[in-house]
């Protein structure tokens, strides 16, 4: 099996402290490719740590990660041009317009000319860009900002996806889309994940979702499979996150 | 949708980062002219005219030093050596702020890292652009400087442009041997300080300017020897900075050889500078490039220290300090004075101003022992004058003018406070007045004190500090209105920014203007009215000076509250 054959993501034994205070315990946590993962948890669970070890801005103490079979670290750019990642607060140069931005990104990833000429039509429409594509970022809502950022990480085809709280200030109709966009994403093979705090929409659309709360992975399965190992085969995933974080606490 | 991506991405990415910096900045610029127009073309004539006020200012120092052949000699060179000296110290540690904010607080650098980016090139662009920020403002007021002394040293041995082309490519090949410096010194407080990095860099920089401040006045000290024993004495202990290895002494020289004709010299010194700056940028960034993402990660991961406060209603000891202000006002004031005293940032650079200070202060006694029997008796009063408005004037600059813009990101709400936006303006104004007042006003007193000064001109130097305290925070308030920036939340790159620049050459311009008045009565009433004092020119250049400084104040106010007023939340 190559490299290029392993799983999306894979966290094995993951640990990583602030000083004395321990963000994640031993994560071990596998992505298959084609998924659409939700990562859950309350505030100051680790979810944006985790995240930030998947994206190799920041460096477990203990364990590793690997993207499509690329160790971040040893293998970070291999890793990384695999790799799309949306923060939760969108950066975008302030002083581009949103079109100037988009050809940054795109030859930031080496996209082919042919290939941004079929994609960036295409995006712009699906995410309903265009009115505002040719004014300097500065002006942009959180909103606008969300979809533009959205549109650069889709540019070169990411096999993994690594999206933190995707649809905060978003309307309804463009949180449709991102969810079509995510399962296209998946479709065709590719790997979503997702933190958010939004849990309709993880029950709408994941696949698998992990609920991880101080630093710990408590549960990790499909709806159904949370939904057997809490014994509450009517409860949606909102009383199920609810349980599952109080009994941790008690 | 189909792949059109290649295999694998390593190529170097800089030119693309460049390019696009580029392209942000032309964007501003054409937004700045399409928006402000106006506001770009007073803020370039309020630029030329300052330019045209250091450079007579340059002149006339110049031309002072060259009455006698010892200074012109000797004092000039080690001046320039001391000047080049200070640069790199300075620009070093402004480096190192720049530096580290941009690799390891800002936003932009997590998004580059987790892109496909080299290491190399996100620290190089960095790099780049640390050093056209921290040094631009360098350049702006280097050619003035360059043309004043070419116009001293005259056509004979300035001859064509070489002269302003070599001058113009030594502060270009010197400024990365600083940014360098600023830039591994940013790196190894990220990797091993991550916690405490801005605490213990100002520690060891505090102590290290302490260290140099008190060898430097023990080395001026007089005592009982005759001046030609002690001026050798002193020319001796300097010579160190005119060592053969440090850049200063490389700038010193090669600018010294363009002035003089020595084309030749000139050119070996800035070969000199250029490769170890080369060499030097080079070894900086390929350093940092190669263990950055573990500095990084200690650096974001070092950021937890959580900081606990009880919250006080009436704003605490900083609200009792705004006693004299109304309960609303009164908050703001003291919110402004709590945020500055926790942003380590901000105080550490007062720390070093105010040990600055408080050395000279100690220092007062051996002036006033050398200076009470001669004809000196009111120089010293008056440079100490000087001394504190300078200082003054640093303070209002670098703390006081970013006040208005670090209020950005709460526009919103300051504008649902239900009261006029001028008298927020005013909360900001009190704060700088409170504050400047306090420390001048003390500073002051003990020197009053210390060189025994007649009453008479005790009253008239504090009227004008405080004057010029009115003045210069009314001018940083206002200005800091007028120009602000409101998308920086970095209180360094507002003050370095155009507004800030504008305030400085503004602030520097009116303590100019003051100061020469105040001096030029003091000679007058010394040394050439017959009535001293008691004479209608000397009262009316003090009264003058002192209304000008509050005038100043005030319009500057009004502008910026009129503006500030206008502008959109």
């Amino acid at each position: 099996m190559s490299v290029e054959d392993g799983p999306a993501i894979h966290l094995e034994g993951v640990k990583k402290s602030y000083g004395d205070h321990v963000a994640v315990r031993e994560l071990s946590l596998t992505i298959p490719r084609g998924e659409l993962f939700a990562f859950l948890g309350p505030n100051g669970a680790g979810k944006t740590t985790t995240i930030k070890m998947i994206a190799g801005l920041l460096r477990p103490n203990e364990g590793g990660v690997s993207v499509c079979g690329h160790r971040i670290g040893s293998n970070g750019l291999a890793a990384k041009s695999k790799l799309a990642y949306v923060p939760d607060q969108p950066f975008v140069y302030e002083k581009l317009t949103g079109r100037e931005f988009l050809h940054f990104v795109a030859e930031m990833y080496e996209v082919t000319s042919q290939r941004r000429k079929e994609i960036i039509p295409q995006l712009i429409e699906r995410l309903d860009v265009g009115s505002f594509l040719d004014q300097l970022t500065e002006s942009y809502s959180h909103g606008m900002k969300q979809r533009l950022v959205l549109c650069a990480a889709l540019l070169h085809d990411p096999s993994v996806l690594v999206i933190d709280e995707p649809m905060v200030g978003l309307d309804p109709r463009t949180v449709r889309t991102v969810k079509d966009l995510f399962r296209e994403q998946t479709d065709r093979g590719g790997t979503v994940f997702m933190s958010t705090h939004t849990l309709e929409v993880a029950e709408a659309v994941a696949d698998r979702i992990g609920i991880i709360h101080k630093g710990d992975l408590l549960a990790l399965g499909t709806l159904e499979e949370l939904r057997t190992q809490m014994q509450r085969n009517d409860h949606s995933l909102e009383e199920i996150f609810l349980q599952i974080t109080r009994e941790s606490d008690e | 949708m189909s792949s059109g991506r290649s295999p694998i991405i390593a190529k170097p990415k800089l030119e693309l980062l460049l390019r696009t910096k580029v392209r942000s900045l032309r964007n501003q610029i054409v937004e700045a002219a399409a928006r402000a127009p106006i506001r770009v073309w007073a803020t370039l004539l309020l630029i030329a005219i300052i330019w045209v006020g250091l450079y007579f200012l340059f002149l006339a120092v110049f031309m002072q030093f060259r009455r006698t052949p010892l200074e012109a000699t000797v004092a000039i060179p080690l001046v320039f050596n001391f000047f080049f000296l200070a640069l790199l110290a300075l620009l070093s540690f402004s480096n190192a702020i720049i530096a580290h904010g941009a690799l390891f607080a800002k936003r932009e650098a997590e998004y580059l890292l987790a892109s496909p980016l080299r290491p190399r090139d996100v620290v190089t662009l960095k790099f780049v652009e640390s050093l056209a920020l921290s040094s631009w403002s360098l350049i702006l007021l280097g050619l003035p400087l360059m043309f004043a002394m070419a116009q001293l040293a005259g056509d004979r041995a300035v001859s064509g442009y070489s002269f302003y082309i070599i001058f113009v490519a030594f502060f270009l090949v010197f400024i990365p041997i600083p940014g360098s410096l600023g830039l591994l010194l940013a790196w190894v407080f990220a990797r091993f300080f991550p916690r405490k990095a801005v605490r213990i860099a100002t520690i060891i920089g505090g102590t290290g300017l302490a260290i140099f401040m008190v060898w430097g006045l023990q080395s001026l000290k007089l005592g009982n020897t005759a001046p030609e024993i002690w001026l050798r004495a002193f020319l001796a202990r300097m010579s160190f900075v005119e060592a053969a290895l440090f850049p200063n002494n490389w700038v010193t020289s090669g600018i010294d050889g363009a002035l003089h004709g020595k084309s030749w010299d000139s050119l070996l010194y800035l070969c000199v500078t250029l490769s170890n700056s080369l060499f030097l940028s080079w070894l900086a960034v390929n350093v940092v490039s190669r263990y950055f993402d573990r500095a990084y990660d200690r650096a974001i991961a070092g950021r937890d220290d959580v900081y606990r406060v009880a919250a006080n209603p009436a704003g605490g000891v900083s609200g009792k300090l705004f006693f004299y202000l109304p309960m609303p006002l009164r908050l703001i004031a003291a919110k402004d004075l709590r945020t500055f005293f926790r942003d380590p940032l901000q105080w550490s650079q007062l720390v070093i101003l105010f040990g600055l200070t408080v050395l000279y202060l100690a220092n007062m006694p051996t002036l006033q022992h050398y200076f009470r029997e001669t004809t000196y008796s009111l120089l010293i009063p008056f440079l100490n004058l000087c001394a504190i408005s300078f200082i003054l004037a640093t303070f209002t600059c670098r703390f006081v003018f970013p006040l208005i813009s670090l209020e950005g990101h709460q526009l919103w709400l300051i504008g649902l406070v239900p009261m006029k936006r001028g008298r927020i303006l005013f909360a900001k104004f009190s704060f700088a007045m409170t504050v400047t007042i306090l420390v001048t006003g003390a500073s002051m007193t003990w020197a009053i004190v210390m060189l025994d000064i007649e009453p008479i001109w005790a009253l008239i130097h504090l009227a004008t500090i405080v004057s010029v305290c009115y003045g210069l925070c009314g001018l940083a308030v206002g200005l800091g209105a007028r120009l602000p920036s409101f998308d920086q939340t970095n209180a360094a790159r507002i003050a370095n920014g155009l507004g800030g620049t504008v305030n400085l050459l503004a602030s520097l311009s009116l303590i100019g203007v003051v100061l020469i008045a105040v001096g030029v009565a003091s000679w007058y009433a010394e040394y050439r009215s017959a009535t001293g004092i008691h004479n209608a020119r000397v009262v009316g250049a003090i009264v003058g000076a002192i209304l000008l400084s509050l005038a100043v104040g005030s319009i500057s106010l009004a502008i910026g509250s009129r503006h500030f007023d206008r502008v959109e939340a």
